[in-house]
């Protein structure tokens, strides 16, 4: 078992759904982006043409994060997922320059987004997560556990995201990688991301 | 605007762009991290130094520096009460390492020094205690002139500093600023029969070394393919970084001490006070040599190996 993400870059409208999503399944703080869409324009004038790139924690077999931390606080999980122990972690940002997607994120800024304090719901959600620690994307582990998909790809309204097992060769992410030409970000860096892109 | 949403549009404005700037290591509390290599390369290059020039003086300035960059580090981390965690992955991570070797080296010091320093200590120089020291420390001192390069190198995301030459270059910059902290000692100790000309070719062959590591490398980043590093040698030379790199590291660094060698080479040999200042000057240099390589480091641009295939 190996869990594994493909976002079909045709498919992506740039709604910005993923990232939204996130933010209120784990109540990340400002400036923490566990999904976040980016855009880029392609080409030339008049053949331009704005593209969404999708991007989360690539959850890499030869994880860099995991090697470097020097605390054991980032580790992976029997299925392949990277999380981070926030009790363990030290907040050398480590992971962060290690990380070649830069998806990895310090909590150190306020636990709010408005100027009057916290809301209700930034105490319920936001409040709880460790300061001064690093923070990232767990393909939602408390939902695949209780056999539910990832928030963004539960809320992606476009089925740009499929998620699933990359070791069954039968899975829908293994058929859709083979058949369409899937491609992980930087793969000339060997750590084998889990994270699969289809060319749009 | 407050300071809290200043660094939120800062982090926004990071995201738009392609070529990120890594910002965790050397701004704010980053500064720590610099401060503490800084500090941790000396004391490894100032306690080789010392052994080599026997001089007690030198190494208990490496024990002090060794010290205060144990400080920096901790003031660096987000949470230093759990500092003792990280020696946890010794296999694969050189900050584990680092701090192993920090701790050796703090350890076997003090038990070597202490007799050194203090006639009626508990322990005499010469005692098993004494030499289990000087081993630790040996081997402390070793691990922290070597460390520090590979933490650099292991940045996969930072191409600029994922270079096999980083590690070497870091060496070199703990042998010139325990060469630099040497000659500073030297003015405030009795002479050492002719250390001090010793001592100067050092830093002549020392900084020549690293000049030529250092544009070897520069070079290599910038004819390179890879973007991020190009972007990362612009920042160091015509970017933010410049006013550091050519006034910290190329005026303060390398011309001011490199004229006090040579214009008083016979005249002002001797003259203990520009011994000093060559030495401060050299470490001067070599702090904003690291502070501005470390803050050109540019993050890969994600959108790389998409490019050719839209």
């Amino acid at each position: 078992m190996k869990w594994g993400m493909v976002i079909d870059l045709k498919r992506c409208i740039g709604c910005y759904g993923c990232q939204l999503s996130c933010k209120a399944e784990h109540g990340t703080p400002p400036g923490v982006f566990f999904a976040r869409v980016l855009k880029c324009e392609e080409g030339e004038y008049p053949s331009v043409r704005q593209v969404f790139l999708p991007v989360l924690c690539n959850h890499c077999e030869d994880a860099p994060c995991v090697d470097t931390c020097p605390t054991g606080a980032s580790f992976k999980w029997a299925d392949g997922t990277v999380d981070v122990d926030h009790d363990k972690c030290v907040g050398c940002r480590t992971c962060m320059m290690a990380c070649p997607y830069g998806q990895r994120y310090y909590n150190d800024g306020d636990a709010h987004y408005f100027p009057k304090g916290t809301t209700a719901y930034e105490e319920k959600m936001v409040v709880r997560h460790q300061r001064n620690v690093v923070m990232k994307c767990n393909f939602c582990r408390d939902r695949v556990q209780a056999g539910k998909l990832p928030a963004c790809v539960a809320n992606c309204p476009t089925t740009a995201r499929i998620f699933g097992d990359l070791d069954d060769p039968l899975s829908e992410v293994s058929r859709l990688i083979k058949d369409r030409g899937g491609f992980p970000l930087h793969p000339e860096l060997g750590t084998k991301p889990s994270v699969y892109y289809l060319p749009p | 605007m407050t300071t809290q949403t200043a660094k939120y549009e800062q982090l926004i404005q990071d995201l738009r762009v392609q070529l990120r700037p890594q910002r965790e290591w050397g701004e704010g509390r980053g500064l720590f991290l610099v401060i503490g290599h800084f500090l941790n390369g000396i004391a490894g290059g100032a306690w080789l130094m010392g052994l080599i020039f026997d001089s007690v003086a030198g190494l208990s300035v490496a024990f002090v520096m060794a010290a205060l960059g144990g400080l920096a580090h901790l003031g660096f981390l987000g949470r230093p009460e759990r500092f003792w965690r990280m020696v946890s992955r010794m296999k694969s991570a050189w900050i584990s390492r680092g701090f192993l070797g920090l701790s050796l080296f703090l350890a076997g010091a003090f038990l070597y020094l202490v007799p050194q320093l203090i006639p009626a200590a508990p322990w005499s120089a010469g005692s098993l205690i004494a030499q289990t020291g000087y081993v630790l420390a040996f081997v402390g001192m070793i691990t922290l002139i070597g460390y520090m390069g590979f933490v650099y190198t292991a940045s996969k995301a930072i191409p600029f500093w994922n270079s096999p030459l980083h590690p070497v270059l870091y060496i070199g910059h703990a042998l010139r600023g325990g060469v630099a902290a040497l000659l500073v000692v030297a003015a405030f100790s009795a002479p050492a029969g002719g250390a001090e000309q010793e001592l100067l070719w050092m830093w002549i062959a020392v900084t020549s070394t690293v000049a030529v590591l250092f544009a070897i490398e520069m070079h290599g980043a910038f004819t390179s393919g890879n973007e991020a590093a190009r972007g990362s040698v612009r920042t160091l030379l015509a970017g933010s970084m410049a006013v550091y790199f050519y006034i910290g590291t190329l005026a303060v660094g390398v011309a001011v001490p490199a004229w006090l060698v040579f214009s008083g080479w016979h005249s002002l040999l001797h003259a203990r006070d520009f011994m000093a200042l060559i030495g401060v000057a050299s470490a001067v240099g070599d702090f904003f040599l690291k502070y501005s390589v470390i803050r050109a480091g540019t993050h890969l641009p994600l959108w790389t190996r998409l490019r050719p295939q839209i």
